[in-house]
This record gives structure tokens, sequence and C-alpha cells, in this order.
């Protein structure tokens, strides 16, 4: 089989759902949603009306003003990391650090992707908060792993002071950004800073290791500002005037060009990508061009169950994020637990690998039926086998978490489900090939870990409004809790009705507990989840992942499709 | 007048804190004039000739770079470039002459992380060799003067392409210059002798008998475009100037704009002038010479002046555009703060090169102390001079006193003004060239700008 003969899968909605199915659960997603939305609205807000204010009189743009200018018409800003720090106060003044002060997105400059690491100048000046640091460095690791050029938009008046114990001295630290910016030039990422204000300190060593340093007439780079230099008042110093443009661009070579202002240093920044070489996708999408999903994606808004007990056609959810709703499953008949394939996305081929919902046959009792969104020997084997050809065939993988955990019990000891466990975190562990992950509801203990969640380090893992991210869920956490109180079926045994109620309150209170855990607000406030998307996103998202993932060509091994490992697999598995 | 935006508020500076003038005498005063209005500080180096120059003393720091002789002073890029280092400064401003229009100090200006008030060394090297310069200016759309296009392989070929070109035409060594491996033919015959003489000369004094064919333009007007482009691929044009009045391929007397031109010649032309500007990628201020047959009226690329011209003050005049603050601002980064529509000309006006010469004999150079010096007086008259009353000018360098240039609401005013300003004008202790200008600006011929290279109205003696 060197054909890659991809089958069209899913169907319109209306034969997926009833009508009165449909609008209940959309109007459950739509509620879920609304946190996140008005979130990202509150981070987008910054500082408000003040800090864009204090920012314009000084003749300078917003961030979100120069994400305007840098990005290609049409071209979609994706960020991570928007939760960081959602929320927390700092220091006396019990400040706020929407984003930690600093916008990482992806973005299409000249068609081509980018990463855009840009401090958020209406936030305190763009300082640096705790978890700033780690939130830059993971933009850098991710253009790392894809190869994409690096824009910095600096404009950071150093680190917030009251807490530079949470930011200075750490091994993700802020020091460990320079250390990522070596690495990026050692590794031949083109690195681009504008430098459009303030830049002291930590902020003025992140330009230079950068290829190109553009300083506009306002800007200034100091190891340490004019106020900490002993003579400097009465020598009428500034900070401006001793790390100027004048300075850095004529005298000290610290900075490469000097433009007039923010409008001139974007415009600069964008024709130096110009520069660059231009994508390689069109080379890799072998003569197909990308195409929409034949159902919306939109729908998945209402077809993903928000309610994470109620159960779903997989397969319905794939048909709106691949091109053509096309898709070659690989071992179908095998491990049915989980759902393994090719596809297209952008037209490029991805490796697809998704837990089913609902009940699947079980092999070992015909005629008789097990959950799925459960990992047994099987499943696990298939993913292991389809992440490792993948790797080896230079398919980028795309996983698709709604997993409760691995079977348990005497059988699945005995099956040595945690031989087989640890084989698929091996292969995980050791691929090279840019994976994303997923999370689309449940992403629970050892599943999530062994279907590569962050932990296992792919480019970027994303969440969902109903992502429940936990080492358990509540109810189990409870049931573990208090098993000395409960009997084989896990009902209460209690002396007495006061007795009953007391533990069952308890349980409710840790199943409460577990439930807020899992806001995935919470995840993404403290960086274990790099984005929250809308399921409606999704797709759009996996475009641009998949792009990136073949657009520097010459790092990573892409082999022609007519000699994938791939097809060894199917034709062990054909009938003989 | 033209609309046009004034610098960009909300920046601290427009452009560089300090610029190094790497010129002398009147476009060095001119320069620190446009850097003062910017709040920019000048450096000037200069010889130990020109220590009491008022371009010394009208600086912000001056830099004594060597003795009299350019060679060991203003054409020694090394010094230039120490100077410019010692006195921070962070670009260089070349003037005209020297070494503006040398592509080896641009490319060790640019190398040395300076801003260059000029364009890339690529294209100095482009527009400083007539072949290359025409192909790229041919491939841009500009007009030629007709000619065979390039090297003739045989007699027959050269009397093919005369008919088609059409008589008289001038047979020019590939490797001449100087006059050299030159000769005109009127006719076919002609041309059969031409081959065989221009290329023995050409292989005597070159060592390359290689030829080709031009139309022979037995007299023309010179008529150049001004241009402006900045390093973002804007260019405009600030429409043209005529300086038919030369004595020698010295300019004498320039004007804006060309009596010659129509409106929409000019536009036409200005836009593809502009066009072939931005297609090179021309960067600051350039000025694209034509030469025009008076018979026709077509309009024939020479060459590109890759600098400032000494004239530029006719076409700030007619258009409010200050060319030299938009060198410096192009330099620092800019992008083009108007479009060709915001440009527009009003009036005209006249530029006099009053040198330190004496026309009735043979415009020898006259160097001495200037004892007395009233400038010109009257209405929108401007005076950008070299020296002041009182300044020694020295044998060295160029005889120029200054450049008298006037305005008026259209060409008539404009000369009656230029000679009301010369009558004004009393210059003591050297001898000037003001009377000669007297001379042509009273001839008919030129109140009715009938102009033409080679003659001088009013002055049969001195033309060609």
């Amino acid at each position: 089989m060197a054909k890659i003969l991809l089958h069209p899968i899913g169907h319109e909605r209306d034969a997926v759902l009833d009508d009165a199915t449909w609008e209940r659960q959309l109007a459950l997603m739509q509620e879920r949603e609304a946190p996140i939305t008005e979130g990202r609205a509150w981070v987008a807000d910054g500082w408000g009306d003040k800090g864009r204010g204090r920012v314009h009189r000084k003749g300078k743009l917003t961030v979100w003003e120069r994400f305007e200018l840098l990005r290609d018409d049409g071209a979609p800003v994706l960020p991570v990391g928007t939760f960081v720090n959602y929320k927390l106060e700092f220091g006396d003044r019990k400040q706020t650090s929407p984003g930690a002060g600093v916008v990482t997105a992806f973005t299409k400059v000249h068609d081509r992707w980018v990463m855009v690491i840009a401090n958020d100048n209406t936030v305190a000046s763009g300082s640096w908060w705790p978890k700033t640091p780690e939130k830059i460095i993971r933009a850098q690791v991710m253009a790392e792993r894809l190869r994409v050029p690096v824009l910095y938009l600096v404009d950071c008046s150093g680190l917030f002071l009251p807490e530079q114990a949470n930011t200075f001295p750490g091994g993700k630290g802020a020091g460990h950004i320079f250390k990522r910016n070596a690495v990026l030039s050692a590794e031949g990422v083109p690195q681009i800073a504008g430098v459009f204000g303030d830049c002291i300190a930590g902020g003025g060593y992140m330009p230079i290791i950068s290829d190109k340093v553009y300083m506009t007439e306002q800007a200034y780079m100091v190891i340490a500002g004019a106020a900490l230099i002993k003579g400097a008042k009465s020598q009428s110093m500034t900070s401006h005037g001793i790390g100027g443009a004048d300075v850095h661009v004529g005298i000290s070579g610290c900075a490469d060009f000097r433009v007039p202002d923010d409008e001139h240093c974007i415009a600069a920044m964008r024709r130096e990508v110009a520069d660059l070489p231009s994508s390689a996708v069109p080379y890799y999408r072998y003569g197909i061009d990308a195409a929409p999903p034949r159902f919306s994606p939109d729908d998945l808004t209402g077809i993903l169950p928000a309610d994470h007990r109620v159960a779903y056609d997989a397969r319905e959810l794939i048909a709106r994020l691949v091109d053509a709703s096309l898709f070659q499953e690989v071992l179908p008949d095998h491990g049915t637990e989980v759902i393994t394939g090719i596809a297209r996305i952008s037209g490029l081929y991805v490796g697809i690998l998704a837990n089913a919902s609902g009940l699947v046959d079980d092999p070992n009792k015909p005629g008789a039926k097990r959950p799925s969104g459960i990992l047994y020997k099987q499943g696990i084997a298939k993913l292991s086998a389809f992440s490792r050809a993948c790797n080896d065939d230079g398919i980028p993988i795309l996983w698709l978490q709604d997993i409760s955990g691995f079977d348990i019990g005497p059988q699945a000891e005995r099956h040595g489900l945690l031989g087989y466990g640890s084989s698929l975190i091996y292969a995980n562990s050791t691929n090279t090939v840019p994976m994303a992950t997923v999370l689309l509801r449940k992403a629970s203990g050892a599943g999530y870990y062994a279907m590569s969640g962050l932990p296992y380090d792919p480019v970027i893992q994303l969440s969902t409004p109903v992502t429940r991210l936990a080492v358990m869920e509540g109810r189990t956490l409870s049931i573990g809790a208090f098993n000395t109180k409960l009997d084989d079926e896990f009902e209460i045994v209690a002396e007495s009705e006061e007795e009953r109620a007391k533990i069952a309150a308890g349980m409710k209170a840790v199943e409460a507990r577990i439930e807020a855990d899992m806001n995935p607000i919470n995840a993404a406030r403290q960086m274990d989840t790099d984005e929250i998307v809308l399921v409606s996103e999704l797709r759009e998202r996996l475009v641009a992942w998949a792009e990136m993932a073949y657009q520097t060509y010459g790092h990573r091994r892409i082999k022609n499709p007519r000699i994938w490992s791939m097809h060894d697999l199917a034709v062990l598995t054909e009938p003989r | 007048m033209t609309r046009a935006a004034a610098p960009r508020r909300g920046t601290l500076r427009a452009v560089f804190r300090r610029i190094l003038i790497a010129n002398r005498g009147e476009i060095a005063r001119r320069i620190i004039r446009a850097c003062d209005a910017l709040g920019i500080e000048s450096v000037v180096v200069h010889s130990t000739a020109d220590a009491d120059m008022p371009f010394v003393r009208e600086a912000t720091e001056a830099v004594c770079i060597g003795p009299a002789r350019a060679a060991e002073s203003y054409l020694d890029m090394e010094a230039i470039l120490q100077a410019a280092a010692q006195t921070e400064s962070q670009a260089i401003h070349p003037g005209y002459g020297f070494l503006a229009e040398n592509a080896l100090f641009a490319q060790m200006v640019l190398q040395q992380r300076l801003a260059w008030i000029g364009p890339p060394p690529r294209v100095i090297r482009l527009m400083g060799e007539k072949s290359p310069a025409k192909d790229a200016m041919r491939a841009a759309g500009l007009p030629l003067v007709p000619g065979s296009g390039g090297l003739l392989d045989s007699l027959d070929e050269a009397l093919e392409q005369a008919d088609r070109i059409g008589y008289p035409v001038l047979l020019k060594a590939d490797a001449g210059g100087g006059g050299k491996g030159m000769r005109r033919a009127d006719s076919p015959d002609a041309l059969r002798e031409a081959w065989v003489s221009a290329r023995g000369e050409a292989l005597a004094s070159f060592g390359n008998d290689a030829v080709y064919l031009e139309r022979y333009l037995t007299s023309g007007r010179h008529i150049e475009f001004q241009v402006l482009a900045d390093s973002w691929g804007n260019a405009v044009h600030l429409f043209e100037r005529e300086c038919s009045i030369q004595r020698r391929h010295q300019k004498l007397l320039e004007e804006a704009p060309s009596p010659a031109l129509s409106h929409e010649q000019r536009m036409a032309m200005g836009k593809r002038v502009a066009d072939a500007s931005a297609a090179i990628g021309y960067v600051g201020a350039g000025t694209v010479e034509f030469l025009q047959d008076p018979d026709s009226g077509e309009l024939y690329f020479i060459e590109m002046n890759t600098r400032l011209q000494v004239e530029h003050p006719v076409t700030e005049e007619i258009t409010g555009i200050d060319l030299v603050q938009a060198q410096i601002r192009i330099a620092a980064g800019e992008k083009l703060w108007f479009t060709q529509d915001d440009l527009s000309i009003t009036g005209h006006a006249i530029e006099l090169r009053i040198n330190a010469e004496d026309p009735d004999d043979g415009f020898r150079p006259g160097p001495g102390l200037v004892s007395a010096l009233t400038p010109p007086t009257g209405e929108r008259v401007r005076w950008d001079a070299a020296v002041e009353q009182g300044t020694k000018i020295s044998p060295y360098y160029d005889s120029m006193v200054a450049k008298l240039i006037t305005w008026g609401p259209d060409r008539d005013a404009a000369i009656d003004r230029s000679l009301a300003a010369l009558d004004s004008l009393s210059v003591d202790g050297v001898p000037t060239t003001a009377s000669l200008h007297e001379t042509i600006l009273g001839t008919d011929a030129f109140r009715a700008g009938d102009l033409r290279v080679g003659i001088i109205p009013g002055r049969p003696d001195l033309s060609d």
C-alpha cells in the first residue's frame, strides 16, 4: 500500500444530533465558553485606558496596535499563555499582571509563521512579573522546536522589584531567557528584535543576541538606568542619553539600525522577515491544496458535549478538524478504544491519535462491551506503534485526549499495562517529530501522561473550556479517600444517618475541590497548559501548528509518503 | 505650494544627534543650516587652508584633517572616518564633489556603522559608469539617445544601424573618453571613413577598438529632473531644472522649471524618472540628466548624478521642499512624508553662480581677499554664500563666492528680480562673474527662453 487512501468520514450535523440535543449541548458549551472569552477580554485590556493613555502620550503604540501593524492582512494572532497570572495580585498595592505583562503569539508575516514575544507596555510599562520569564521561555522553546523565527517587540522597564525573588534567581528565572536566546541562535533560528522604549537590565540583554536589533528614537538599552549611577543628577544624565540609538547604533554597535518611530520599526522588522526563506509548506503538500473540512468546525461547539459523562462519536470530531474530512484509519480493528490514523491539515500530512467515546466491543468477552476513554492493552500497543511510526516517518503527531485513565484491576496488572504504558511513554519521550496535544475533555492521571500531556514536551498543549485535568476524577478521589467507609459497590457504610450525612458531605467536599481544581483557567494560570481555546477555534490552531511543523526544512526528517513505515503496520495486519 | 508634513510629533528627534560634513565652503554652510533647523549638531572637517572660513566657525565642532591639497584632506577617507569616530558622529553627509560619488567611501562609511546620507554603494557604482548606467535606465524605461544599443560587429552592421538611427551619427569607442575614438558621420560614405579612423584611434589610445553608434545631436538643452526616494521603495520627482547655460561643461546659470517643457511632458517624464529611480533601488536625493533634441523636443537620458546638485536651491524655491533636510530624514529611515500629488510648482526660480573668475579673461580664477562684500537684497532673494566680507579665497579649491537665487511669481518676474539683485550686490577684492550674468539676463534670447548648450546669450565670444 504505497498509496495513501484517505476516506471520507463524518456526517452532517443534523444526522449526528437531533435539534433538541444540539440546542441543549450548544447552550451548555456556550455557558462554559463565557468565562474564557471574558477572561481574554480582561487580559487584552491590560491596565486599561490609563495604561494605554500613558503609552500614546509618549508617541508610542500599545502592544496590540503593534501586532495589528506587524501581521499580514487577514493573518490570525494566536497567543499562548493568555491566562498566566490570571487575576493574581502582587505586592502591597495588589496589582494584577494580565498575561504576565507579555504577549506571546504566533502570527504570519509575509506568509511566514513567526513567534512574537512582545512586552505589554500598558501593564506597568512592560515590566516582568513572576511567571513572565517562564512565559517568554515557553514561547522561545516552541519557536526552537518548530524552527520558526522569533520577533521580540521590546518595551520593558525591568523586573517588578517587589517580586524579584520570584523572577530573578531561578533556573527558569529571567536569566534563562538569554540562554534560550543563545541556543536559538546556535541552532540557526532567526531572531529579530525591535526596541521601542525602555530596555533596562534584563530587558537590556534580551535583544543583543538577536541577529538584528532595531531601535526607535525613543528607545534606550542600559545595563542600569541613570537612577543608579553616581553623579547622574549633577551631570543631567538620562538613561536615554547614555543608552539611546546615538550610542548603541553609532558608537557601541550593540544595535544595528535606528528608525524614527514604532511604525517604521515594525515595517523594518517585516522587511527583515521578507528576506528569510519562504515557507516550505507548498512543497510538502505533495501536490494537493489545502482544503477546509466538509463540515463546519463551528459544529464542534455542540457536538462535543460539555457534560463529560455524555458520549459522542470521536470520528465526527476528527471530521471537523481535517482537510475535506478525509481520514485513513490505521489498525481500525485493534484497540478500538483509541483511534489512530492519517489525515491532512492545510494539505500537510499529520498523524492523529484520539480516544474513542462511549462503549466499544470487549475483545476478551465476545458480545460484551466496555467503556472507551480508558486504555487497555491493545489500545496502548496501537498508540505506541503508531507514535513510533509517525516519528519514524516525520509525520507530526496530534494527540486528542478525552481519557479517564488506564484499565485497572487484576487483569490489567497481569496484562502488564504498567509495561505497555511505559513503552508508550518511552516512545513519546524520545520522539523528535513535532507533537501537539489537545485536552478535549477528560485528561486524567496516567492517561494524561500516556497520551503525551505537557510533561512529555509536546510543542504545544491546548485545553478547551471543558477540559478536566487532574490526577483523577473527584468521585474517584473521594472513593479512595473514604475507602474504609465504603462497601464493595462504593456505597457508604454508616452507623447512623448523621454519620452517613457527614461522610457524604466529606466526599462531596473532596469532589468539589477537585472540580474546582479542574477549572481550565487554574492550569492555564500556572502554565500547566499552554492555552485555552474554544472548540470552534481548534481547526485554526491545528492549521497553524501543521504549517509551522513543515515551514522550515533541513532540521528534521520528513520522509516521502510512499516509503512510510506506517505502511508496514497495514501489511502486517492484513488478513492473510 | 507643496502640501507636505512637518517632522512627526511624538519622536524626541526625527534624526541623528550629530552629522559629520565631509565637504567645505558653500555646501558645508548649507548642510549646517539644515542641521540647525533639525536640531542636529554639525561637525566639519577642514584643511589648514580653510581654517578661517565661515563654515568652520558655524559648525558645532571642527576637526582639521590635513594640509591644503585635497588629496591629503578632503579626499582622505581614513582621516574623515577617524574624525567621525573621534567626534561620535552618527552620519556623514558628503555634499557634492569630493567623495560624494565615491562608492568605496560610501562602503567604508556603512561598514563603520555610520549612516551614509546618499544612495547605497551599489547604486553609486551602477550610475557611475556610462554603459551600465544607460543599460540600467533603459531597462527601467527611460529613453536613451537612439543608437546601436550595443557594439558593432562589422561595417555593414554599422551602415544598417545608421540608416535606422538617422544621420548625422556619432561613431564612439566603447573604452573611450575625453573625445578620443569618436567620429561624426553625416552620410554613409563618411561613416565608411569614420569606421576606419575611429577604430584606429581607439586601438591606439585605449587598446580596444570596439565601437557603437549614437545619433549625433547637433545641439540641445540640458534638462535635469530632481528625484527624492526613501529606503522603502517610494520615489517622487520634484520637477526639472534647465542648465543649458554652460562654459566647457561647467554650469553658470540654472532655472526651474524649464521654459522648454509643457506640463504634460514634465509630468510624463517625471513619472518615468521616479519609477526608474525606484526600480534601481535609489535612496536619497538624485538628479537624472537629459539632453533635449531642440527640433523634436525629445528628451534623452544622459546620466544620473547620485548626489545633491549645486543648483538644488531653484527646486527648493519652486516646491517649498528643503532638499538637504529631506536627505537627512531619508537617511534616518523615514518613509517619504509626501506623495507625488502633494507636490506642485509655484512660480519660477533662477540661480546665478557668482564665482571669483574673470569671464573676460578665459574665466581665470582670481583668488584673494574679499575686501568688501555687500550681499544682494530684494524680495525672495536668497544668497547661499561660501564666503563673507574678509574671507580669503584660496587657490586650492573651487572659486565659488556664492549662489544668487531669486524667485518670482513667473519667469519674467524672476529675471527682473535677478537683475535688481545683481544691481544691489557688490564684491571687491576678487573678480566675479556677476557682470556676465547681467549680460545674459539682459538678452532677448534669454527672456524668450531660447537656450542651447554651448551658447551663452549675449556673449558669442564665449559660445562654442
